[in-house]
């Protein structure tokens, strides 16, 4: 069984972009979108490596992607 | 209340798994409500699963919902436990009409409920992002308007190719003299950003809606609609992230305003503020009818964790659409939250307030009603 990855967002404390970016891709961040003006990188990212990208320095909150619906008419 | 409670739900439970853990979530589910997921003969009275979705239906005994909520809660493949609810096509046998109470032969019930048709604020020179399913751009009457749009959707344009997103432009900035009356426009001279974050089928997620919200605070929007959620479990504790995002949203003076959610199956259950709305720094929209009456499925204050803010015209509420239906209506607190952002842009305008000020003069001109401040906050939104 392949290892089980999760699409997450991670927040971190503002003017640590871009430094921060290498940090994260070395404990496991498969970087997708830097959203700069909001001080968050998405990407995807092994289960198991969530912590280590929680330890990264100037990283504040680490979570799991929601998925959203819109309700039938 | 005093009545028997009229639960519309079938005693089952819908169980969202990871996505690529399902195998791993029926277990886990299986060890709470006996069953052996690898008996290769399951009861389908039991339980069923979809694989495709990650979905599972369980038949459990109701005392076990504690202890479902309690996986739900912890990280794991178990994501989201609820009731299984009995469905009926909206709308299908209606008490009353309320719209008959209303005149709508000039403005929408709803444009009138929030007193746009008495102010002179028009929106102009206040830009508002809608983040939803895209726009019709062959729409008759957005012809001239400024609209930038822009899709976050891997495969689609903006065009909307669903019909919620053009229903909530409408609303929010739509026009108050369209070829065919009524207008049901509220800031009707506003700059248009339509980001599409919902694919045509109504879904998404939350990578595409930061980035649409990063798009808009770039832009230089000061406010941002966003008529979509995911429901949760009560006690659902909200996302730091989007919170994060929020509150820097402000600092940078955008406001975001989101929709309560239509979970709730009044009077019988009154069901938490969904996410990201239940966000502190997010605006909370909760839904009401024509008669000022809390609309049956609006999500509510269920918790301490989600509060609703304000609430806004949500029931019969007619606005743009998709080609070639061109007009639709449509109920939920997603059409109530672009009244209110609709009316923030006014405010926005009228008084130069952005980010917190905004927040705060939209709240506190809301108008009371006498209803609880846990099913609408400080009343409806009232234009400047």
């Amino acid at each position: 069984m392949t290892a089980s990855v999760d699409q997450v967002m991670v927040s971190v404390q503002e003017g640590s972009l871009p430094k921060v970016l290498d940090d994260l891709r070395e404990a496991g961040l498969v970087v997708d979108t830097v959203l700069e003006a909001l001080g968050v990188v998405t990407g995807t990212v092994e289960v198991r490596a969530i912590p280590s990208l929680l330890s990264v320095p100037g990283v504040l909150d680490v979570e799991r992607q929601w998925r959203v619906q819109l309700p039938p008419y | 209340m005093t009545e028997p409670a009229e639960v519309e739900t079938t005693g089952r439970f819908l169980v969202l798994l990871q996505e690529d853990a399902v195998e791993e979530g029926l277990a886990e589910l299986g060890a709470i409500a006996g069953f052996d997921p690898n008996s290769g003969d399951l009861d389908p009275q039991a339980v069923q699963v979809f694989p495709e979705l990650g979905v599972a239906v369980v038949s459990a005994d109701p005392n076990l919902l504690a202890e479902l909520n309690g996986a739900a809660e912890r990280p794991g493949p178990v994501q989201i436990v609820e009731p299984e609810r009995v469905v009926h096509l909206f709308d299908a046998a209606p008490a009353h009409d309320p719209a008959a109470q209303a005149d709508e032969s000039v403005l929408t019930w709803g444009l009138q409920a929030v007193g746009a048709d008495v102010s002179t604020a028009t929106g102009k020179g206040v830009r508002i992002a809608v983040l939803d399913t895209g726009f019709e751009q062959n729409h008759p009457d957005f012809a001239g308007r400024t609209i930038t749009t822009k899709s976050f959707i891997t495969g689609e344009d903006v065009q909307d190719g669903h019909g919620h997103g053009t229903h909530c432009i409408g609303t929010s900035a739509g026009p108050r003299k369209p070829a065919t009356p009524p207008g049901y426009g509220i800031a009707y001279e506003a700059e248009i950003y339509a980001g599409k974050v919902l694919s045509n089928a109504g879904s998404g997620s939350d990578g595409g809606i930061l980035a649409g919200i990063d798009w808009a605070i770039s832009n230089g929007c000061a406010v941002i609609s966003m008529s979509l959620g995911a429901d949760v479990p009560a006690g659902t504790p909200y996302s730091q992230v989007y919170e994060t995002v929020a509150q820097r949203a402000l600092a940078k003076g955008t406001l975001i305003v989101a929709a309560a959610g239509n979970a709730s199956s009044r009077p019988a259950r009154i069901a938490p503020v969904g996410h990201p709305a239940r966000c502190p720094s997010i605006i909370a929209v909760a839904a009401i009818d024509v008669n000022r009456a809390i609309a049956p499925f609006s999500s509510g204050s269920a918790d301490k964790i989600g509060q609703i803010d304000v609430a806004g015209p949500g029931v019969d509420v007619y606005s743009s659409f998709k080609l070639p239906e061109k007009y639709a209506r449509l109920r939920g607190t997603s059409m109530a939250t672009p009244h209110a952002a609709g009316v923030a842009v006014l405010i926005a305008e009228k008084t130069g307030a952005r980010g917190f000020e905004l927040w705060a003069r939209l709240a506190l001109s809301a108008l009371r009603l006498p209803l609880p401040s846990t099913d609408v906050g400080g009343g409806i939104v009232q234009a400047p």
